[in-house]
């Protein structure tokens, strides 16, 4: 039997591997920290930033509004995603299928700056054919979202679909089920894992997009990207640092609840994946 | 059942009339500018002081907020874009409205001579007043150019553009604003050349001296730099005044021991201009005129500018502002100085295609 330890060659590369993917955020986050107003110099320790930050309306405000559209377009997405998937795998070749591909793939092959303004020009007409978006806000900066996250969704639930066994639904309507119990009972949670990808993909997208946020707002509609980048100009202080900061808390606590939910799950069901 | 449909409608009544007094008040303002660059209490001042209600947005680039004014409707009311080129091409293109200036008094405060070197890009200043102005120049790190040029001409442009200078401070790296608009100019006015040339020969000629000293160059970036020279990373940076005195406030509050200073070279260099203007299609372009008409008084202007340290188009608010930023030749520079700034206006296309093609042979160093 061959030992389970780690060969030093493995090691190095995990190691690497982390150091790679943590660092800057460990280094983002020891800055929050910091005493001095400069992000890159370190002057003590202390919380003032995060005092700082409680009491800035316009980075709070825009991170609420920023968490908003971000959860709202991935629910959106994913519906109208998961739909896409369906179609694309289940219907066969349709009328207008192969049009159907290339809608969703130059969604995610155009460059943010063609699509933002692209959806800037059509709001801006729209509003002069039918006088709707009246202005311009964090309606429609939901609505650009969904466009692009929704093509994402749509590919990860689409190769979940197509790996998917047929037979445990076509049992199912042979025992009686009809298409909605079917779906609900057998279709839903064996794509439930694609589902919660998306959802999650179409939320990160959608929370640190700056480029089509910018085309789509309007007054009184500034994300959390905007303000940071727009804060470059007169200068970045440790305030972003210490939001990160939280953030990057909030995901970890909801990665480790998430996690051991599933494994609960996967204990009690005894099988793991179907 | 009943109640249900009976709230419904109440609802339905309520919003209506909301939508209604909306529109008959109208007591709403949306700005567009960039984050942090106005005092912390001038918003709520000017609410106070008016009782409209302000909406204050930022954009991170001239060229969002451009995009958005080109594309119409953009909702905005007061808009923020830097004279040369975007408020020139801006005010070509028809997105402004005129100022309606008798409702305006305060414009008496400006100071003319700027406002004459504005009217390149707005004739006659008929669309937009200055909101800030600054010069490009060079921020050094005082201790290490001086350790490796001792009695360095740092009040000069032969600073980086003397190939031997550039030489020595190659180590401790210099740094240059990556923008051809904004370089090639002062490059033309160090020459003896015409900084407002369209002449292809002028071009080739500050091509040259640029790529003489293209070697010592570390990057071209405008917004790194500010970092890079309060921590020392950087010796020298031909930057924005602004950028500079940022870096400046930042090394001494770290207490890292980098002594950050800036000059206007005397050989003259460029000015810029940030200006306010009302957009045509702004829905709310009375109160837009109440706010021009509100930062012109001394007392805002001098607020903001004491924490912006930019300079402003008020002479009367200097009274308003703290020494550090009034008495500071940087920031409003001697007459003689102001003798020398220059600024470009927009150049014809067949030019600026030369001129990017130039600055990209510059920056790739080939």
């Amino acid at each position: 039997m061959r030992k389970t330890g780690l060969s030093p060659f493995i090691l190095a590369c995990m190691v690497f591997g982390f150091t790679f993917l943590y660092a800057p955020i460990i280094m983002l986050i020891i800055f929050s920290f910091n005493a001095s107003r400069l992000v890159t110099v370190w002057a003590g320790f202390s919380t003032k930033w995060y005092g700082e930050l409680m009491h800035d309306e316009q980075i709070l405000g825009a991170a609420y509004l920023s968490f908003q559209i971000a959860t709202i377009n991935a629910f959106l997405s994913v519906i109208i995603g998961t739909m896409a998937a369906f179609a694309l795998v289940r219907f066969g070749r349709f009328y207008g299928r192969s049009l159907m591909i290339q809608s969703i793939s130059s969604r995610l092959v155009l460059p943010d700056v063609i699509l933002g303004l692209s959806i800037l020009l059509l709001f801006v007409s729209l509003q002069g054919l039918i006088g709707w978006p009246e202005r311009r806000g964090m309606m429609t900066i939901i609505i650009a979202h969904v466009t692009f996250s929704s093509a994402y969704v749509a590919i990860v639930v689409q190769s979940r679909l197509a790996g998917l066994d047929r037979s445990f639904e076509e049992a199912a309507f042979d025992l009686g089920a009809g298409p909605f119990t079917v779906f609900r009972t057998v279709t839903l949670p064996m794509i439930a894992p694609s589902l919660i990808a998306g959802w999650l993909l179409a939320f990160i997208l959608s929370f640190d997009d700056l480029v089509i946020a910018s085309f789509a707002s309007g007054p009184s509609a500034t994300t959390l990207p905007m303000v940071i980048f727009s804060k470059v100009r007169l200068g970045i202080n440790p305030e972003v640092n210490a939001l990160a900061t939280i953030i990057v808390v909030a995901v970890a606590i909801g990665v480790v609840l998430a996690g051991s939910l599933l494994q609960r799950q996967a204990a009690t069901r005894g099988d793991g994946k179907p | 059942m009943n109640w249900k449909i009976g709230t419904g409608f109440a609802a339905l009544a309520m919003v209506g009339m909301f939508a209604a007094t909306a529109q008959a008040e109208d007591k709403v303002l949306n700005i567009y500018n960039w984050s942090d660059y106005i005092a912390e209490d001038t918003v709520a001042k000017f609410e106070a002081e008016t009782g409209i209600k302000v909406r204050y947005d930022v954009y991170d680039g001239n060229e969002t907020m451009e995009a958005k004014l080109m594309a119409g409707n953009s909702g905005y009311d007061i808009v923020v874009p830097t004279a040369f080129p975007f408020l020139d091409r801006e005010i070509k293109a028809g997105v402004f409205q005129k100022l309606d200036k008798s409702k305006i008094p305060n414009l008496k405060n400006l100071d003319p001579e700027l406002m004459k070197r504005v009217s390149a890009a707005d004739p006659g200043n008929e669309h937009a007043v200055i909101w800030m102005w600054g010069t490009t120049g060079i921020g050094y790190n005082a201790d290490a150019v001086a350790k490796r040029i001792p009695d360095a001409p740092t009040n000069s442009y032969d600073l980086v553009f003397k190939p031997e200078n550039a030489a020595k401070l190659k180590d401790c790296g210099i740094t240059f604003l990556d923008s051809p608009t904004d370089i090639m100019p002062i490059v033309l006015n160090y020459l003896g050349l015409d900084p407002l040339s369209s002449d292809p020969a002028d071009l080739k000629k500050a091509e040259v001296l640029m790529m003489s000293i293209r070697p010592y160059v570390k990057y071209f970036n405008s917004s790194q730099y500010i970092n890079d020279l309060a921590n020392g990373d950087v010796c020298v940076s031909v930057g924005w005044s602004g950028d500079v005195f940022q870096a400046q406030a930042r090394a001494s509050e770290a207490a890292n021991g980098v002594n950050i200073q800036y000059s206007i070279p005397k050989e003259g260099t460029m000015i810029w201009f940030d200006n306010v203007a009302i957009p045509k299609d702004a829905p709310h372009p009375e109160n837009a005129t109440k706010w021009i008409n509100f930062i012109l008084k001394p007392e805002i202007a001098g607020a903001n500018s004491d924490y912006v340290a930019y300079a402003n188009p008020v002479p009367a608010s200097k009274e308003f502002m703290s020494e550090e930023v009034k008495d500071n030749p940087e920031i409003y520079p001697s007459e003689e100085v102001m003798a020398k700034l220059f600024a470009v206006p927009t150049k014809e296309a067949s030019y600026t295609r030369l001129e990017t093609r130039a600055w990209t042979t510059i920056r790739t160093g080939q």
